[in-house]
């Protein structure tokens, strides 16, 4: 827990309550709160509810206690919603409220707190509440008013006294607010709660030590310490303090629970270890994935060692979790998205291929956008605004291999078109604290784009100069001024000019062209439509918003028209278009690969298909092709990968997956591979002939030899 | 299913089901496919491109040895399927093979399972009836309707081997089991043990499987699982046959290395039986010294 238990702060309220005559059940409720008997406090304020449904004070103190109980937040709003809804001027249920919001990092909370401090203008919690959201928006001068608001009121408040240490230390400064503090761990968690959301989880770390060791029951510290300490890859200490909360305070709260749940997972999970990359795996899908992720990892650690002039001096650790909640237990109670990767110092976790249905996203552009955080994080000693290291890495997914990434999506044209997009200075509020709902993802976008605009106009060194003087902790206003030679605001017009080139003609038009593809789509499920007005309004819509390639894009609408009138040709030039624009449906791409093929393009069809290793690696099917293509193309040590990815992956086939590995084994010359895998085959299969004959061959056995 | 893929599933000392399968090599097989009332267009059209798609991989190769019918749209009746089942009952023999896969939707209401038609549906109880008329004392009913897995207890009959797509009548939704199996009998991958035959237990586990990695994939709970309950005597019922598999050693000068081959093939059943019992190096030594025999011998066969 961030913030003072409720109950400590409402305290007097309880007494006078008590004095007015209901209290009997209400003390129960509180005592039995108090003495962490949650289950039967629980229950008495159930009951209270249920035979007073009119009363606000129960509503709030319902709500307060269920808002405590972490795992409860959804009841708790409810609560406080319901207490205005009958008591508009409470101030209590608008603080709840707020509070509710702010573990969100939802943007209605300053609202709430502001309305709060409006009905009770010596509620000093709001304003340190405004404070604390006001600093995860990055917006230092709105914290400190609010901070010092709520000392005006409470000179001893110690979330307010907090805040200002957090700014000082934030800054690399000594803090004389830090002693003021004193023995109240509260105040140290704040403290550490900044450093972790700016990413500096060594130093949330040490100050969640130091909340402990001023308040040793501090049981939400040993918690969050503990779910740092395992973000950093410290298993066995995180374990010790996350059990401790659990067994005390925090069994309740979801981020204690499954991060310990977690850890239970992890000896079904195998690490490879390399000098410069660990990699951990679950153990069913290891060998089929570890080849394809060792071999972007290092790929990536040279291509950002040589780009940012940087190297790393300990290994990239990457995590891959088939189960998309255990992904999610690492990114709980962090602001933004982190829907599919996130990183903490040289840790990575992600989503594993199989913890998405196939096809839905792209392991290796969220590895790659993943380590160079890694290692923007290291450069700059994590004294980076979130926007431009996520800028920067959604730059990086598409900039060594275009058709990587993320496309512009309806989504983000409805936000440019609505003029949604944030300035560069305050662009960092549009991750923490979110006004709408896609904003977060026109966030990503934007930035990605700004940092785009800069490598254009300036050149991909000026990325690398800006990082640097980021690292020197210098607000962003100073780096656009220093480095761009322009003001904030002028950046500002001109990226959205140029934005607007790009997108321009996408916004203009976009609802015309959105009833366009509809109209396409009916028509191309008419039986008797003509391929040549389908590929005429296909190609047109292309034109409109080449970007889109997901379910009823024109391309591949195109390419049945033009398989249609039996034109390969036409049909190749469409898929094309559809692979360069970054489509990677794997049925379409396996169409293309086998057109490629056909044509006489062998290698461009391994090309199309090698495409999709990057997306779903755990497609049987696709090594089988793939390895198919690499026989004929003489590319032995490609083949015996995919084949040997096929065998990981224990097909239903297995004789022939061993077979095709023996025969790849065998091209490359590794006649000791070759029969043994030839024996597997045969092992599976007794009497398959072409393993038979394969078998003989590389013995040097029968007529053959 | 050939012989071979016989040997490789059951331990040696097993001859019944041996000769069982050696007695299919003169049996005639009769193979029914039934696309029942899908009750949307979607699913109309999809069991009946299920059951065309059997219809023609069955019928193909010319096999001379199976007598292939099926049932879709609109004569897919009870009545037409009760006649087809009565025409079959007066034509096969005891040593005959009957196959019966049923695509389509089907329910359960506690005790009793139909399988959906158009017009009257026909009950669990009605097609045991109807098929305990047929003499061939080799069957197998492939129920592939969503709730199929209520039948099992009204087909069950000796020498009568049911798969069905779900466990119980209680799965209710509509199944992609079908889709697998039929996928199953066109994918030469279908066929594990390489024999160029896909028995209904290779075809079983290839759906089987497919099924599963369908939900898995999807991020769906599964809502069929399929059964099987035996899979020795699912293994003897040949679906598909390719290449050479029908073909018979009749020349004298190889019976030797016929003889000999099959004894080979029985110490590696009897090698794999006792796998567990070995250690890894030693099984691993003996099973490669039988395979390369086995490899040399059959290029002895096929020279």
């Amino acid at each position: 827990m961030k913030l003072p238990k409720p109950w400590q702060a409402l305290a007097p309220v309880v007494l006078s309550l008590t004095a007015a005559g209901y209290s009997q059940t209400l003390q129960q409720a509180e005592s039995l709160w108090r003495s962490h008997d949650y289950i039967n406090a629980s229950s008495v304020f159930d009951a209270l509810l249920k035979a007073h449904p009119e009363n606000v004070t129960y509503k709030v103190r319902a709500g307060e206690f269920y808002y405590a109980r972490h795992d409860y937040m959804a009841d708790a709003a409810k609560l406080f919603q319901e207490a205005i809804a009958l008591d508009a001027k409470n101030a209590q249920a608008y603080l709840g409220l707020a509070r509710v919001y702010e573990e969100e990092f939802s943007g209605k909370a300053t609202e709430m707190a502001s309305k709060a401090i409006e009905l009770d203008p010596k509620l000093y919690e709001a304003e340190e509440l405004k404070a604390r959201i006001a600093l995860e928006d990055d917006d230092r001068p709105k914290a400190i008013a609010a901070a010092d608001v709520a000392l005006k009121i409470n000179p001893d408040a110690v979330n307010a006294i907090a805040i200002h240490a957090t700014i000082d230390l934030l800054d690399d400064k000594e803090s004389p607010w830090v002693a003021k503090v004193g023995n109240r761990g509260v105040g140290y968690e704040t403290i550490a709660h900044f450093f972790v959301i700016n990413r500096r989880y060594e130093d949330g770390i040490a100050y969640y030590r130091k909340a402990i060791a001023a308040t040793p029951d501090l049981w939400s510290a040993h918690s969050q310490l503990g779910v740092n300490l395992m973000r950093m890859g410290f298993d066995q200490e995180a374990y010790k303090e996350l059990e401790l909360a659990f067994n005390n305070d925090h069994g309740s709260d979801a981020s204690t629970r499954n991060s310990l749940k977690l850890l239970d997972t992890f000896k079904d999970y195998v690490t490879f270890k390399t000098p410069n990359t660990i990699l951990r795996l679950d153990k069913k899908e290891a060998d089929a994935l570890r080849p394809y992720f060792e071999q972007q990892m290092k790929f990536n650690i040279a291509l950002f060692e040589k780009k940012y002039q940087y190297k790393l001096n300990a290994p990239v650790q990457v995590e891959v979790y088939p189960n998309h909640e255990d992904f999610a237990v690492r990114t709980m109670g962090l602001p933004g998205l982190g829907a599919l990767g996130v990183t903490f110092d040289t840790v990575v976790a992600m989503d594993s291929p199989s913890g998405r249905p196939p096809g839905e996203f792209h392991w290796a552009s969220t590895l790659r956008h993943e380590m160079s955080h890694v290692f923007i994080l290291k450069l700059t000693n994590d004294r980076v605004p979130r926007w431009f290291t996520e800028g920067l890495a959604v730059h990086e997914e598409t900039a060594t291999t275009p058709d990587w990434g993320d496309r512009i999506t309806p989504q983000i044209i409805a936000a440019i078109r609505d003029k949604k997009l944030l300035p560069v200075a305050q662009l960092d509020r549009g991750f923490v604290h979110p006004e709408f709902a896609a904003q977060v993802i026109v966030s990503y976008f934007e930035a990605g784009k700004i940092c785009d605009y800069i490598a254009e106009r300036w050149g991909e060194p000026k990325l690398l100069d800006m990082a640097k003087q980021f690292s020197k902790n210098v607000p962003t206003s100073t780096v656009i001024r220093d480095q761009l030679k322009m003001e904030p605001e002028a950046f500002d017009k001109d990226f959205l000019s140029s934005l607007d080139k790009e997108t321009g003609h996408i916004v203009k038009n976009f609802e015309e062209w959105t009833k366009g593809l509809g109209e396409l789509n009916k028509l191309a499920r008419q039986p008797d439509s003509k391929p040549d007005d389908l590929l005429t309004k296909a190609r047109a819509l292309e034109a409109g918003y080449p970007d889109y390639v997901e379910t009823g894009n024109p391309y591949l609408i195109a390419v049945k028209a033009c398989l249609a009138k039996s034109d390969k040709a036409c049909a190749l030039d469409e898929f094309a278009k559809y692979s360069k624009n970054s489509g990677r449906d794997a049925d379409a791409i396996k169409q293309y690969a086998k057109l490629l093929d056909e044509a006489g393009m062998t290698k461009p069809a391994a090309a199309q298909l090698d495409r999709l290793n990057f997306v779903n690696p755990l497609d049987q099917d696709l090594h089988e092709r793939l390895g198919a293509l690499y026989l004929k193309t003489g590319d032995a040590p490609l083949a015996v990968r995919e084949f040997e990815a096929l065998v990981a992956l224990r097909p239903v086939d297995a004789a022939g997956a061993h077979y095709n590995l023996a025969k790849a084994f065998n091209i490359q010359g590794q006649k000791d591979k070759a029969r043994e895998e030839a024996l597997n085959a045969l092992e599976a299969a007794p009497n398959f002939k072409p393993a038979q004959k394969l078998l003989l061959e590389v013995s040097g056995e029968g007529t053959s030899k | 299913m050939g012989r071979s893929l016989t040997r490789s599933l059951i331990p040696a000392g097993l001859p019944a089901l041996v000769a069982l399968s050696a007695c299919t090599l003169q049996a005639t097989t009769y193979m029914v496919t039934v696309a029942g009332l899908g009750g949307e267009a979607d699913y109309e059209q999809r069991f009946a491109l299920l059951a065309n798609d059997t219809d023609k991989i069955l019928k193909s190769g010319g096999a001379t040895d199976r007598v292939v019918e099926t049932l879709k749209g609109p004569d897919a009746t009870k009545a037409k399927l009760n006649a087809t089942l009565s025409r079959i009952a007066s034509q096969a023999k005891a040593q005959d093979v009957f196959i019966l896969m049923l695509i389509g939707h089907g329910t359960f209401d506690g005790a009793e399972y139909k399988f959906n038609l158009p017009g009257p549906d026909i009950s669990g109880t009605e097609l045991a009836i109807a098929l305990n008329r047929i003499p061939a004392t080799r069957q197998l009913v492939v129920d592939m309707t969503s709730a199929s897995g209520g039948v099992t207890t009204a087909l069950k009959k000796d020498g009568r081997t049911v798969i069905t797509a779900t466990k119980s009548g209680m799965e209710k939704n509509a199944t992609v089991f079908a889709r697998f199996w039929v996928e199953a009998l066109r994918d030469p991958a279908a066929d594990t043990d390489k024999n160029e035959v896909v028995s209904a237990a290779e075809a079983f586990h290839y759906a089987q499987t497919k099924t599963a990695a369908f939900y898995t994939e999807q991020k769906r709970i599964a809502t069929e699982h399929p059964q099987l309950e035996d899979q020795q005597k699912a293994a003897s019922f040949a679906l598909v046959r390719y290449g050479s598999a029908a073909s018979v050693i009749t020349d004298p000068a190889k019976r030797d290395l016929v003889a000999k081959k099959e004894d080979i093939e029985n110490k590696i059943d009897a090698l794999k039986f006792e796998k567990d019992l070995m250690s890894p190096e030693e099984y691993r030594r003996q099973i490669s010294a039988l395979l390369l025999e086995l490899a040399k011998t059959q290029e002895l066969i096929d020279k």
